[in-house]
């Protein structure tokens, strides 16, 4: 927060009373839960390849991390490139 | 012209009418001028498929080797059959070895389909009625929840063994291990660790003993595939802060890069649930994704078939074939490539934005079995049906997961009495240091 009033401490209500609902919840309903087949299916990869090719810089981003983050986010699909005819 | 001449059958002649001579068997008229894809498409082999069927079980009565009794059941805690009449005992054969089926998928090649796995006959159904070789009395099974029944007069027991394409024999059957009792106290534990938040009239009629022993079906498919994934990755180069003492602020200076990345992987084993009801997993109107939770199975255990496993259990029909599935099997398959390729971008310190995606299944093989859960079930009322509960533990693992209906109100109170002390405080800290 930029304003060094402490007003943003009068959230610290609402966004527990919040929190506490939702962990409570999950914990009764489990609504959250599912197979993890990414981690427990017996995968056998061959070594990854790729590149990496640098195209572009940016200076004076407030940003910690990239807009879009999704790489532990594997089940949120993105556009799916597929072949002619298949 | 008149009506009746242009309705009355008026012999078929002419090219792609029965009037032309049929092509020898095995050869395919493809007209040479096609395009190349249009024409690899009709040349394609069909599907292979693996032939499961036991064929030394037929329908209706099957006895035990010994003694010749029907009464042959699944004995509790093992993966063996047992008679109660004679106490003789036997092992079903494992498919995992009989077919092979955990071998060459690095070689997978065009889709691959056991017999049990093959598409439902729109028309095939689900009641099966067979004459009692025992007395001669009609029997019925209904395939959608059972695979045995008692014959009522002479009390022999029938089974269904012989694979018909309404989808309700599997390739293969896993025998519950967990027995009831243990399955009770899991059940038990983990309702215990939520009561306090709880429905009350769920707590009040709690009866873990009612749970019921089902073979839910499964699609069990190994796939040789690719995953192809493009993005963008960014590196921190610089961290620096602007602006005067009360006033400081972050910002990052960092490189961007075209990330592109290929993996190429088997998975061996993966389950789907074959029962369309069951692949739902819209937690907004059911609680199937408890069940889909408890997966994955030791599917590597799994016996040929025989009824005689399914007595005294309840059972599911499959009523998915193969291309329902399949929309589910890439998405899986995307996530785990996406999850393969993780450990390579670790060095994108500000994350990586996949962008496209791309997957080939190479091969794919697809083996249907009944898997056994122990489920425990509460209904509660409300809008649109109210919500059924379940309470589910894997029967070979033992693996528990359920859901609890919650008592609003309570659950609110809890949250707002948390809200108001927090806010208490908070205001204390301000007013104390203003």
């Amino acid at each position: 927060m930029s304003d060094d009033s402490g007003l943003w401490l009068l959230l610290a209500g609402p966004v527990g009373a919040t929190a506490l609902y939702w962990t409570l919840y999950r914990y009764y309903r489990n609504t959250d839960k599912s197979h993890g087949f990414e981690r427990e299916t017996k995968v056998r990869a061959q070594p990854v390849a790729g590149t990496d090719i640098k195209v572009d810089e940016i200076t004076g981003t407030q940003r910690t991390r990239i807009n879009g983050d999704n790489v532990s986010d594997y089940r949120t699909r993105v556009q799916r490139i597929r072949d002619e005819f298949s | 012209m008149a009506d009746s001449e242009r309705l009355s059958p008026r012999p078929v002649n002419g090219p792609g009418s029965p009037r032309d001579v049929p092509p020898r068997p095995g050869t395919q008229p493809v007209d040479p001028a096609l395009p190349e894809a249009i024409r690899q498409e009709l040349e394609a082999p069909d599907p292979a498929i693996i032939d499961t069927a036991a064929t030394e079980l037929g329908d209706g009565i099957n006895r035990c080797p010994k003694c010749g009794s029907t009464d042959i059941r699944h004995k509790p805690g093992s993966d063996s059959l047992v008679c109660l009449y004679c106490r003789n005992e036997w092992d079903g054969t494992r498919v995992e070895e009989l077919f092979g089926l955990g071998e060459g998928i690095a070689d997978l090649q065009g889709t691959v389909i056991a017999s049990g796995a093959r598409d439902i006959a729109a028309d095939a159904a689900t009641l099966m009625t067979f004459k009692c070789s025992g007395c001669g009395a009609e029997v019925t099974i209904n395939t959608e929840n059972a695979m045995t029944a008692r014959c009522h007069w002479c009390r022999q027991t029938l089974g269904v063994n012989e694979q018909i394409a309404n989808g309700a024999v599997p390739d293969a059957v896993l025998p519950f291990r967990i027995r009831k009792e243990d399955a009770v106290a899991r059940i038990r534990q983990f309702v215990d660790k939520r009561r306090l938040f709880a429905l009350k009239a769920f707590k009040a009629q709690f009866t873990p003993e009612n749970v019921i022993g089902v073979y839910l079906p499964y699609m069990i498919v190994d796939g040789n595939v690719s995953v192809d994934v493009a993005g963008k990755g960014e590196i921190k180069t610089r961290e620096y802060t602007r602006g005067s003492d009360k006033n400081k602020q972050t910002y990052y200076d960092a490189d961007i890069y075209q990330v592109d990345r290929h993996v190429d992987f088997t998975v061996d084993d993966l389950p789907l649930e074959s029962s369309s009801e069951r692949g739902n997993l819209d937690t907004r109107a059911n609680t199937n994704n408890i069940i889909n939770t408890i997966l994955p199975f030791d599917t590597k255990n799994a016996v040929k078939w025989n009824a005689s496993y399914l007595s005294g259990f309840s059972s599911e029909k499959r009523d998915s074939n193969i291309e329902h599935l399949r929309p589910r099997l890439e998405d899986q398959l995307l996530s785990i490539g996406r999850a393969q390729v993780e450990n390579s971008v670790r060095r994108y310190n500000r994350g990586v934005r996949w962008e496209q995606e791309k997957l080939d299944v190479h091969g794919s093989r697809w083996v249907s079995m009944y898997l056994p859960v122990w489920l425990y079930s509460y209904h509660q009322t409300g809008a649109n049906g109210g919500m059924l509960h379940y309470i589910a533990v894997n029967a070979r693992t033992g693996e528990t997961m359920g859901s609890v209906p919650v008592q609003q109100w309570k659950l609110l109170l809890a949250a707002l009495t948390v809200g108001t002390i927090l806010e208490t405080i908070a205001i204390a800290i301000l007013v104390n240091f203003s």
